[in-house]
């Protein structure tokens, strides 16, 4: 199945991102050589397990890394290489241009401030819109997903559950429709029903604004859910990126079919023993200790390569964009 | 099938307001059997009163009615060393890896406080400790470490394996493996069924996770409203 998105311009594109830390322990190498794009309109997921690099590639794109953080590489922006940038500059492109929705809402609301004046106070500082209209425009994207009670705006966080404020969020990262949002483990905290809720409604105003989503969740099957593209990444490193269902359906990569036999619809197979440390990691591909199918050659780093799609997952007129890091291909 | 803990018509009721005071029923007439060598499931949403339950399974929460046996006895009933056995043979697991370990005590000292209160010679300390790493699957490096430096996988591995020293016929597993990565979890309820076919343990496995229960339970229970559904 074609999607419309394949072949639509990157909006945003990274390229060699290296993070590390400098810690007493070591110098922990959190994200090494990521490369991809975020396509106008789409949404990729960025899926892995906890501690594996995906929230600090969030944080490196809106440069909100602690002091003690190496950052090299780029991520360009409409032109601009974000990680160039000067912090009024970045100022101004955090909000307005990219929005990030961070994964623990509780922390990230101010607690004494109502939602409503925390909403309405991007308007007031980014596009300089009153302060009644921009009330008026918070309760409306409050309405929008789901808080539709007009006493909701002038409530606390407190006030709220997590799945409550977990919207309050959206709608604050969505009130100047981005051209990016940045959804940091949005379902964390949230039941299944609510979760999916969320996250519906967040795809749906997405949509309806034009923004593209960079999705980061360790939940593998909400990514499928509402991701056209999935990057999968391991131990700081992307493994495989493809369109969401193929990669589901076909995994390439001994890491992401290990992962996906994981759930529980495959009987929630255990990966034989366990992620490695980030301040040591294994030479050359990183899963070799884990991996069923290793070889000789898997102690040296494989690059990324590009794979044609096969059966209903392949195009005549459009770039899959299915690649992986894998000595097997 | 030998049943180990039974609840009888149990209820619990909290009282609020200091001068007209409110009873809440959070849960009424509860009966369940957890027998040798099986898994009972708990479902529920949240706050239809699992974890309630399985507090005063654990001998944690008193029940406001009905009785808790523990090998036939009422748990509230028994004194001295009866209790002392009851508390050592059921156990529960918590859902927050890191929060059921001290922060401040590296996993060796964790798993020698255990070793200590069982008053077992020291001499038999790192043979026990290295035992029961092997059953839980981690690595002997992991001991000089504290809770914050591993994950919480191996956290919770530490937790079961603390709780495996006291030899437990019943441990109450609360949401063990929802704070957890997909990975992470595939191994502990792999390393939960192991230890059930290896020592015959009963488990209360609490869970919000329909597929969980599915993998893990033989029989399962659905509370609703602070009731069996």
């Amino acid at each position: 199945m074609s999607s419309p998105l394949a072949n639509a311009a990157p909006l945003l594109q990274i390229e060699g991102l290296s993070v590390s830390f400098e810690t007493p322990l070591g110098r922990v190498k959190a994200a090494q050589d990521v490369c991809f794009d975020l396509r106008e309109g789409e949404t990729l997921a960025l899926v892995g397990e906890t501690g594996c690099g995906k929230s600090v590639v969030a944080s490196a794109i809106m440069k909100l890394l602690p002091h003690n953080a190496s950052v090299q590489g780029r991520a360009v922006f409409a032109g601009r290489d974000l990680l160039a940038l000067g912090e009024k500059e970045m100022a101004r492109i955090r909000g307005s241009e990219i929005a990030i929705v961070f994964q623990n809402p509780s922390l990230a609301l101010n607690p004494i401030m109502r939602v409503g004046e925390q909403i309405a106070e991007m308007l007031q500082v980014h596009k300089g819109v009153s302060r009644s209209r921009s009330l008026q425009m918070a309760e409306d994207m409050l309405s929008r997903l789901g808080l539709v009670k007009k006493e909701t705006a002038s409530m606390y966080p407190f006030q709220f559950s997590g799945g409550m404020n977990q919207r309050v969020m959206i709608a604050t990262s969505m009130i100047l429709s981005p051209r990016i949002i940045i959804a940091d483990e949005p379902s964390k905290g949230l039941d299944g029903v609510l979760a999916g809720e969320v996250m519906v409604e967040m795809a749906r105003i997405k949509d309806q604004v034009g923004a593209s989503l960079l999705l980061i969740t360790h939940d593998l099957l909400l990514a499928r859910d509402i991701s056209d593209r999935m990057a999968v990444m391991y131990c700081g490193e992307i493994v495989e990126i493809g369109k969401s269902r193929e990669v589901f359906s076909e995994p390439l990569h001994p890491y992401t079919n290990a992962l996906l036999s994981c759930l529980p619809e495959r009987g929630f197979q255990p990966i034989p023993g366990s992620s490695p440390s980030m301040i040591e990691p294994p030479a050359g591909c990183k899963f070799h200790p884990r991996c069923p199918q290793k070889q000789d050659k898997c102690m040296r780093r494989p690059e990324m390569v590009q794979v044609e799609s096969s059966g209903e997952f392949s195009g005549a007129n459009e770039s899959t964009g299915r690649e992986v890091r894998c000595w097997l291909y | 099938m030998l049943a180990v803990l039974k609840a009888e018509e149990v209820g619990k009721a909290y009282e609020s307001g200091l001068i007209f005071k409110k009873r809440h029923i959070a849960l009424r007439g509860i009966t369940l059997e957890m027998v040798e060598g099986k898994t009972l499931g708990l479902m529920g949403v949240s706050g239809s009163g699992k974890t309630t339950l399985g507090m005063m399974l654990a001998g944690l929460e008193k029940p406001s009615s009905g009785r808790v046996l523990f090998a036939g006895e009422d748990i509230w009933r028994l004194r001295g060393r009866e209790f002392l056995a009851f508390r050592r043979q059921v156990q529960m697991v918590f859902q927050d890896p890191e929060g059921s370990l001290n922060p401040r005590k590296s996993i060796e000292r964790s798993i020698h406080e255990v070793l200590g209160l069982l008053k077992i010679p020291q001499r038999e300390w790192l043979k026990r400790t290295g035992e029961i790493l092997e059953m839980v699957g981690l690595p002997e490096e992991l001991l000089c470490r504290y809770p914050a430096q591993i994950s919480g996988g191996q956290c919770q591995r530490v937790a079961l394996g603390r709780v495996l020293l006291l030899h437990p016929r019943v441990i109450i597993l609360d949401e063990p493996t929802s704070a957890l990565d997909i990975s992470v979890q595939a191994q502990i309820l792999n390393l939960l069924k192991d230890l059930q076919q290896e020592l015959g343990l009963a488990y209360l496995l609490i869970s919000h996770q329909p597929e969980v229960i599915r993998f893990m339970a033989h029989e399962t229970i659905v509370l609703e409203r602070g009731g069996i559904s």
